[in-house]
């Protein structure tokens, strides 16, 4: 009788991890289909004493393409007063690459957050700035409108809850609650101005940097060790296949340079 | 020994018991028989693993449910939750209005819809994730239909935004409309407020106050939680305020500060707002702070939702058919102007607009719901005043790919070229003709003062009339409508037009494209044959023709007694 208890709970136990399993592959490969971070199953803050540093450029292969200029088709006397760009690929001179995230897949153990960090995107001019944000799990992003005009906060996640809220013309600031689970990027829109568009990954370890108008990145206060170094590009693509591999030394720097062409 | 086995038996049956319930805590399990009733009914629309990829999918929009991502439409929960299973039920139930989601109520059984739910529940994870039933809105201190809620609710329907993509009158015509696109990237219209009768999820008052709180996910359309409204967390009194200093062109330094003060108070109360729902600590009087704000939210919305239900009728008008009958009505002298109010003088007859789905190329996913029609008639002309709703005005701008040919709005109007004698006889083809030709006023959006005559033997087989006849056209577009006027002379010399008369049934029928929805020639929203006729003259004739037929009817019982008996007589 009690290998028949025994073999009935293990079954069950069985089963139970099957299923497990399943759920997470199933909303693995739905993440899969788009480009996506890759991040750590666990990560632990510690102190960092003397770390290394990773630092480099992300530039565009090819010809430095036109930015296209987006129609502003209402509230012209708010929204209008800059021109707009498409901002999928800003590539400035040397063919820098702005708005590339470039970070660390597989580091388990590093420094924490920077706890007074401003998570913010603004909506000024109509325009999200910045244009892709990291904001760690758990922590409020908040969105600021000083335009006083009607924006629709829409954000578009698969895997935590997503949010599509009005944010009516004199809500300075919205706040919104920190998420779950690490994922994206995902996309950012205002549905009322259809051309405002952004991204925002949400990350377990603060190993994540977004390129500067000169495809500049540094990830700082790295503890010595051999990483695997990644990067996403919204029109570019990422390479969360195939990282490059980088060894820091203790108070050292690493230089990496990527180059990068649409997909 | 026999204790032991029974003991052991208890535990085992005591675990399945307990694991049992921790599922049936959230979900009934799916069974054999909800994954049959999906497959059999569901997965040709919804795709057999629920991605919304089903062999009818590729013609549809809205498209099918991609069930993977666990956004639904119409929930009574709030942003960010998942709909509760009652709420899954009831759509399947139901359907989906204005789209080609059928209602299941008839074709399934209770039990096998209730199968269904639990089935389509494990196309995502999140439903088995979820510790907690989903939060529910609240639909506390409704607030009665009155004028007054009516107006407030107005202002809050501009003030929040809803006319951003809603238009002015709620047509669904607002300026970010165009550009609005589904969570599955395909394109996507507001609903037009003024035809309940399309909502997906009913237009009753609480479906419409669960909408806008808790948004429609998938689609564009924002929640208004709380700290959405304007002036979240001031009172009505300091929120008047606020808005006068808003609204000067320079603020004197004093008022800058008053203003800045304003806008912490609205931040502080915000700050709470999020710090409730993130289940964090807050002290007694933020709660009351809250709740403050809560309630002048909760009035808010109510006010807006009485707005929201002024703007359509109690429910879809009635076909014209029967006692609806488009009936013209007869006027003595000049027939009234586009803009006269001797229009709003009677209801309209309203001829209800489906997809053309018999000939290539068709149109599944109708944007134009019906067309409601006037007229009037005098002795010599008749005048008709064509309303229907198109979200935008497009005039030819843009060709269609396959064509070549330009997208632009467009109205037919279509008669037989002769009328039918008799109710039974046959009439022409309702596309357009066949043996039998029809007649066709060809309205076109880029050339508003003119309407082209046509006569047709079969949809691709209209010819424009050679005689164009003296048609006279108006027409105008605003907030999501169209008018059109037209007159005509009752008699005309052309043998290929139609010639009317009182008294007789005509048939009618119309085509309406939607140049934004790619409608091009076959491709557009029609109707079969309704009829109409110009109400015999009343006043004067009606006291002439009751005693002619009396002497008529009593001159025919003499002439058939006299028979009879003339008859009877023979016989004998
Ligand atoms: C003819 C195609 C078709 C069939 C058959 C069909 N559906 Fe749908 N269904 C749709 C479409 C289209 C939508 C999306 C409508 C929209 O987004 O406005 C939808 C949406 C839904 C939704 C989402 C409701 C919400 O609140 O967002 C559910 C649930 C659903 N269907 C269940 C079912 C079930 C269960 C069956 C079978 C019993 C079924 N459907 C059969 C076309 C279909
Ligand atoms: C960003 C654009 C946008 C804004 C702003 C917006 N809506 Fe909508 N609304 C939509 C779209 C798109 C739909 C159609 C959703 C669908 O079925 O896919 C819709 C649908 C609706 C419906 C029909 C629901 C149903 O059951 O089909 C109602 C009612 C509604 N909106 C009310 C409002 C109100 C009230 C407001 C303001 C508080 C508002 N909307 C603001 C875009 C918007």
């Amino acid at each position: 009788m009690k290998t028949y208890l025994l073999a009935s709970l293990t079954l069950l136990l069985v089963c139970c991890y099957v299923g497990i399993v399943g759920i997470t592959f199933a909303a693995d490969s739905d993440a899969g289909e788009m480009e996506m971070l890759v991040f750590p199953e666990k990560y632990k803050p510690m102190a960092v004493n003397n770390g290394g540093m990773i630092s480099g450029m992300v530039k565009f292969e090819g010809d430095k393409p036109e930015m296209k200029m987006l129609e502003v088709t209402k509230d012209v006397e708010v929204c209008g007063v800059t021109e707009k760009y498409d901002e999928s690929v800003v590539v400035g001179e040397d063919n820098a690459l702005k708005n590339t995230i470039v970070y660390l897949i597989d580091i388990t153990e590093g420094k924490d957050f920077d706890k007074d960090a401003k998570l913010e995107i603004d909506q000024k001019g109509c325009k999200f700035t910045p244009h892709v944000q990291i904001v760690p799990v758990g922590t409020r992003l908040t969105m600021l409108n000083t335009d006083r005009v009607n924006h629709n906060v829409h954000i578009f996640s698969n895997i935590n809850t997503p949010v599509n809220k009005q944010q009516t013309k004199n809500r300075r600031k919205m706040p919104l609650a920190g998420v779950k689970k690490a994922e994206g990027p995902v996309s950012v829109k205002c549905d009322i101005h259809g051309w405002m568009s952004a991204w925002i990954a949400y990350v377990p370890h603060p190993y994540f940097a977004v390129t500067n108008e000169k495809g500049e990145f540094t990830l700082e206060d790295v503890p010595a060790g051999e990483y695997k170094l990644g990067y996403w590009h919204e029109a570019c693509g990422t390479n969360s296949a195939s990282p490059v591999t980088v060894t820091v030394e203790a108070g050292g720097t690493v230089t990496q340079e990527f180059t990068l062409k649409l997909k | 020994m026999k204790i032991r086995t029974i003991a052991l038996l208890f535990i085992l049956f005591g675990t399945l018991v307990l694991v049992s319930l921790m599922y049936a805590q959230n979900a009934p399990e799916a069974s054999e028989r909800g994954k049959e009733v999906y497959e059999n009914s569901c997965a040709h629309c919804h795709g057999v693993e629920g991605r919304g990829d089903g062999s009818a999918a590729e013609n549809l929009l809205p498209r099918p449910r991609d069930f993977t991502r666990g956004l639904y439409k119409i929930r009574s929960t709030e942003t960010g939750q998942l709909p509760t299973d009652q709420d899954l039920f009831d759509i399947i139930t139901e359907g989906m209005p204005g789209s080609s989601m059928p209602g299941w109520e008839t074709a399934l059984s209770a039990n096998d819809r209730w199968e269904v739910v639990a089935y389509i529940k494990t196309f995502h994870a999140g439903f088995k994730e979820n510790e907690n039933p989903p939060k529910q809105i609240t639909l506390e201190g409704k607030i009665p239909y009155s004028e007054q809620s009516v107006e407030t609710g107005k202002e809050l329907y501009v003030e929040l935004g809803c006319v951003e993509c809603h238009g002015n009158v709620g047509r669904g015509d607002g300026t970010s409309a165009p550009t609005l696109t589904d969570s599955w990237g395909f394109q996507t219209w507001p609903a037009n407020l003024t035809q309940g009768w399309t909502f997906r999820g009913g237009f009753d008052t609480e479906d419409i106050f669960k909408r806008f709180i808790g948004g429609i996910a998938g689609s564009p359309m924002p929640a208004f939680e709380g700290d959405s409204f304007l002036n979240f967390g001031l009172t009505t009194e300091e929120s008047k305020r606020l808005i006068e200093l808003e609204n000067k062109d320079e603020m004197t330094e004093a008022e800058e500060e008053e203003s800045g003060q304003f806008y912490e108070k609205m931040d502080a109360a915000v700050d709470i707002a999020l710090t409730i729902k993130e289940g964090g600590e807050v002290s007694a009087d933020d709660i009351q702070t809250y709740n403050d704000a809560m309630k002048i939210v909760y009035e808010k919305s109510w006010h807006l939702t009485n707005y929201v239900k002024s703007l359509m009728p109690e429910k879809r008008p009635e076909a014209a058919i029967g006692n609806n009958v488009l009936r013209s009505q007869y006027v003595q002298g000049a027939l009234p102007a586009l803009d006269a109010a001797a229009w709003e003088t009677f209801e309209a007859g309203y001829f209800p607009l489906v997809g053309q789905v018999v000939i290539e190329p068709r149109q599944f996913n109708p944007t134009i719901d019906g067309v409601h029609v006037k007229s009037f008639y005098n002795d010599t002309e008749v005048a008709f005043l064509f309303v229907w709703d198109d979200r935008t005005h497009t005039t030819g701008d843009e060709t269609d790919e396959t064509t070549g040919k330009p997208l632009e709005d467009a109205l037919a109007v279509q008669f037989p070229v002769k009328v039918p004698q008799g109710p039974t006889a046959p009439k022409p083809y309702f596309l357009w003709g066949g043996r039998l030709p029809v007649y066709l006023w060809h309205w076109k959006a880029s050339t508003p003062e003119q309407v082209t005559e046509l006569t047709a033997k079969g949809i691709n087989n209209a010819e424009t009339q050679e005689a164009q006849g003296e048609l006279q056209v108006q027409s105008t577009y605003a907030d999501g409508q169209y008018k059109l006027w037209v007159k005509r002379a009752l008699k005309t010399e052309d043998k290929k037009d139609l010639q009317l008369e009182p008294g007789v049934f005509v048939p009618i029928a119309f085509s309406a494209w939607d140049g934004s929805n790619g409608d091009v020639d076959t491709k557009r929203t029609m109707t079969s044959w309704y009829a109409f006729t110009l109400e015999p003259v009343p006043s004067s004739r009606r006291f002439v023709y009751p005693p002619i037929i009396a002497i008529l009817s009593v001159g025919l019982l003499f002439g058939l007694r006299a028979f009879v008996q003339r008859r009877n007589t023979e016989d004998v």
